[in-house]
């Protein structure tokens, strides 16, 4: 008897071990997607992001989105042997997504941060977009803006240039954009007799007399907000009148907006001639600016929630971004007037190396969606890349429906369900909530994203480096320094994954040396 | 003196063999495997979806010599260890003993239970309390301090560097762990009466008594939970991820959570494999001399016979 029990146990074990009956097929038939399946040929599973899900309720909001299925449902009548699935997947989970791209998994289309992308697009994860936004969008009408470059199509391509991968393909298009803005607290201003600041040193003035009368925290932003746009914008007042000097690879297609940003490779030069190192007295002051900025930030940035802060009058001002929106036009118990302005340009009277130039746009492109390797799978895995693209059917029907999700009609019904994002097609008005970004997006763009210049562990340590700074936990001398060394260390191996050949920006550099002399305040190496 | 085992009553193990087969199965699958890869990984420069390149021990010389997150994170981790190690031999010994002295028996049963209850709450969830609702800017600990009109010492507590580590060790605190106390409540339980009599014959009782007595003939569960505290310590790295992912700066970071970053947000594979093997070995330097140095209570028993 007793070895019966055993024996029925190890059973049991080894039928708990076995694969579910057909469970593994089904995964596979749906995922490759090619098999017929009742005269559907194409199974494009599309990952819209959190706010687009159909059938999600956003926050405050009364009904379900169903912009994308609404879509999806005409892009099928139009092409009956293909089906759209929607799906949710984990957002900002690297884990997660490597997984699913080195299996070739991931949804066809997939909403991901460009920066996440770059890691591996030199792996084949994501498909280049460049030759399709070429050709003309075959959905647009003869004479409209897309009719002769897909390209043409978007409203604000500057910013959807800014997502160009470090190997200089752009491998997302984007529907919307998102921008930030200072939320501020009417009722609070009205209160102290104070209006929306002229320049940073108002700014600075009514920040001290918020807390002086007791405004806690007169300034709320997020802890990762702040390292990511406070950076950027800082660093543009402070270098903005350099861009010239700066600016050492001209690309013509990304456009006059654009012209002067700078990416890995040139700050990787830059850095090499001095910039952004102790010696660097703009770099220096950049970085005192954000840390007097933050005394007006609450003491626990890491343990704030600053939309309740903000909501319930601990703080004056909100430093976000127009995802915050719908939260405050909804909320029936907001007790206060609200209104927003953009933050004030530093004048050369605070600093000695800003221009009073405007406070550059930070925002740009919102869902970024991207084409993954799975589209290609009614080709040979073993097929070189390049002719698999060529070759694929289902890459090229996946395509079609982001062109046809570009056509103006689907970009409202799409984009203008919710009022969190900016329409990025020519055709397609904002919600009127949204006009504030409208005016902030046209902005000029900011000189370079610190969080995007590099690889992920140049951001990660460029945060925890910042907020070990913010927080008194090391002096502005050994920030510095330890910036330094990141910089360093992700240049390094920027260059060793894509072999950049410095030589052209050296020679731009080299010519730019009568312009240098205008500036007196340059690292001792740049002179 | 070995005695050799006859064929037929050999057969008869071999229902126990078929047993343990898919234990070790699933233990070579999820433990043993991986360990050998991640052994072999170390040696290699490699990315999920890249081809891998064969670096030799070029991984390990980065990790220990220009990692700068190595000396502050060996630092954090040591710090916290022995911060639970001390805990653990101190508090739920002290507790068991009380409850072990305890008149009752229904009084005993009652508190065992009632320190046992606290383990039903997951761990993730205590740490979010921890977080959120004690160490917040404007949790439990910063209001008590208002309250006492001490507003001048509220801080983050979690987001400044220097009283992150302080805190993340005080997380759990009064410290009362049910699984130990019952361990020690175990250990305590099997010591024959005939010692406590001739304890008590003796003259030693009370605190003297715990310390000469009862401590070193519950060595083996104090060497115990110090050798799974010790791994936990190394090892584990979940409740500073969810608390400050090492932060702020690297201030409460260790060597697994930086390995975490280096594996999955990084994609640098070998490189963390090479803080894994790493990690291994110093654990089982750690258990070897926790195995070899320290005695154990049958060790203090054989001596005293």
């Amino acid at each position: 008897m007793k070895h019966v029990i055993l024996l029925f146990i190890v059973g049991v074990s080894i039928w708990a071990l076995l694969p579910p009956r057909g469970g593994s097929s089904e995964v596979i038939s749906s995922s490759v997607a090619t098999r017929e399946q009742g005269g559907v040929k194409y199974v494009i599973r599309v990952d819209p992001g959190p706010l687009y899900l159909p059938g999600l309720v956003p926050e405050n909001a009364k009904a379900p989105v169903q912009g994308f299925r609404v879509v999806a449902d005409a892009f099928e009548k139009l092409y009956p042997d293909t089906r759209i699935e929607f799906l949710g997947c984990p957002e900002g989970t690297r884990e997660w997504l490597v997984t699913q791209l080195s299996s070739a998994q991931a949804p066809d289309i997939i909403q991901v941060n460009a920066r996440d992308a770059w890691q591996d697009v030199r792996k084949h994860w994501y498909i280049p977009l460049d030759g399709y936004l070429d050709e003309p969008n075959p959905f647009v009408a003869k004479g409209e803006p897309g009719s002769i470059r897909w390209w043409d199509q978007f409203k604000y391509p500057v910013h959807t240039q800014s997502t160009r991968a470090p190997d200089g393909r752009i491998y997302n298009v984007s529907l919307d954009m998102i921008e930030t803005g200072i939320y501020y607290n009417k009722t609070i201003f009205a209160r102290y007799h104070l209006s929306p600041p002229k320049d940073w040193v108002e700014f600075l003035g009514i920040m001290r007399m918020l807390k002086a009368a007791g405004i806690p925290s007169p300034m709320l932003v997020e802890k990762r907000d702040f390292t990511d746009w406070g950076c950027d914008i800082i660093f543009d007042q402070m270098y903005g009148n350099m861009r010239p000097l700066m600016d050492l690879n001209y690309d013509p297609r990304r456009g006059e907006d654009l012209n002067g940003y700078l990416d890995w490779d040139e700050v990787t030069l830059l850095h090499r001639h001095g910039f952004f190192t102790p010696r660097d007295d703009r770099w220096r002051e950049t970085f005192r600016i954000l840390r007097e900025w933050r005394e007006f930030m609450p003491q626990d940035m890491a343990g704030t929630d600053f939309f309740k802060g903000f909501v319930t009058q601990q703080g004056a001002m909100l430093w976000a971004s127009s995802l915050t929106l719908p939260r405050l036009v909804n909320d029936p118990h907001l007790g206060f007037e609200w209104g927003m302005f953009y933050l004030p340009s530093i004048p050369s009277s605070y600093s000695r190396f800003a221009d009073g130039h405007p406070m550059s746009a930070v925002g740009g492109a919102a869902n970024q969606y991207h084409v993954t390797n799975s589209s290609l799978s009614d080709t040979p895995a073993e097929m070189p890349f390049e002719q698999r693209m060529e070759k694929s059917e289902r890459l090229k029907r996946t395509i079609a429906f982001l062109q046809f999700m570009c056509m103006p009609k689907n970009c409202n019904t799409v984009v203008n369900e919710i009022t969190a994002f900016i329409p990025n097609i020519k055709g397609v008005d904002s919600r009127p909530e949204l006009a504030p970004f409208d005016e902030f997006l046209t902005r000029h763009y900011s000189m370079t994203k610190w969080f995007f210049t590099f690889d992920l562990q140049f951001d990660e340590v460029l945060e925890r480096m910042f907020d070990l700074y913010m927080n008194d936990g090391i002096s502005l001398d050994s920030f510095l320094d330890w910036m330094q060394d990141n910089i360093d260390s992700a240049s390094a191996t920027m260059t060793r994954q894509h072999h950049p050949d410095f030589a052209p920006l050296e020679k731009t550099w080299e010519s730019h040396a009568g312009m240098r002399k205008n500036y007196t305040d340059l690292p001792a190496e740049a002179r | 003196m070995s005695r050799s085992i006859p064929q037929s009553e050999s057969r008869n193990y071999v229902p126990l063999y078929l047993i343990l087969f898919p234990t070790f199965l699933l233990l070579a699958i999820f433990c043993l495997i991986p360990f050998i890869w991640a052994f072999v990984t170390s040696f290699y420069e490699y990315e999920v979806g890249a081809p891998a390149h064969f670096v030799g021990l070029s991984n390990y010389s980065t990790y220990l010599f220009h990692d700068h997150t190595l000396g502050e994170s060996l630092g954090n981790m040591a710090f916290l260890t022995l911060f639970a190690v001390v805990v653990t031999v101190i508090v739920p010994l002290t507790i068991a003993k009380l409850i072990f002295s305890l008149s009752s028996p229904r009084a005993s049963y009652v508190y065992r239970i009632l320190f046992l209850i606290p383990i039903l709450v997951p761990s993730v969830a205590v740490q979010l309390i921890w977080k959120d609702f004690i160490y917040s800017g404007t949790g439990l600990l910063n209001q008590f301090l208002n309250i006492l009109h001490l507003s001048n010492l509220t801080r983050g507590w979690l987001s400044s560097p220097h009283t992150v580590l302080t805190s993340i060790a005080f997380i759990g605190f009064p410290f009362a762990n049910g699984i130990q106390i019952l361990i020690y409540y175990a250990g305590l339980t099997s010591i024959s009466d005939s010692v406590h009599e001739a304890a008590f014959l003796d003259g030693a009782t009370g605190v003297r008594k715990f310390l000469t007595i009862d401590v070193p003939l519950v060595l083996s569960q104090i060497k115990l939970l110090v050798i799974l505290t010790l791994i936990g310590g190394i090892q584990s790295f979940e409740s500073l991820f969810i608390l400050t992912r090492g932060g702020p700066g690297f201030k409460s970071t260790v060597p697994g959570l930086w390995m975490y970053f280096n594996a999955f947000s990084f994609q640098k594979m070998g490189y963390a494999c090479s803080i894994g093997v790493l990690l291994f070995l110093l654990i089982l330097v750690l258990t070897v001399i926790n195995l070899k140095f320290f005695r154990s209570s049958e060790d203090v028993t054989a001596a005293s016979i």
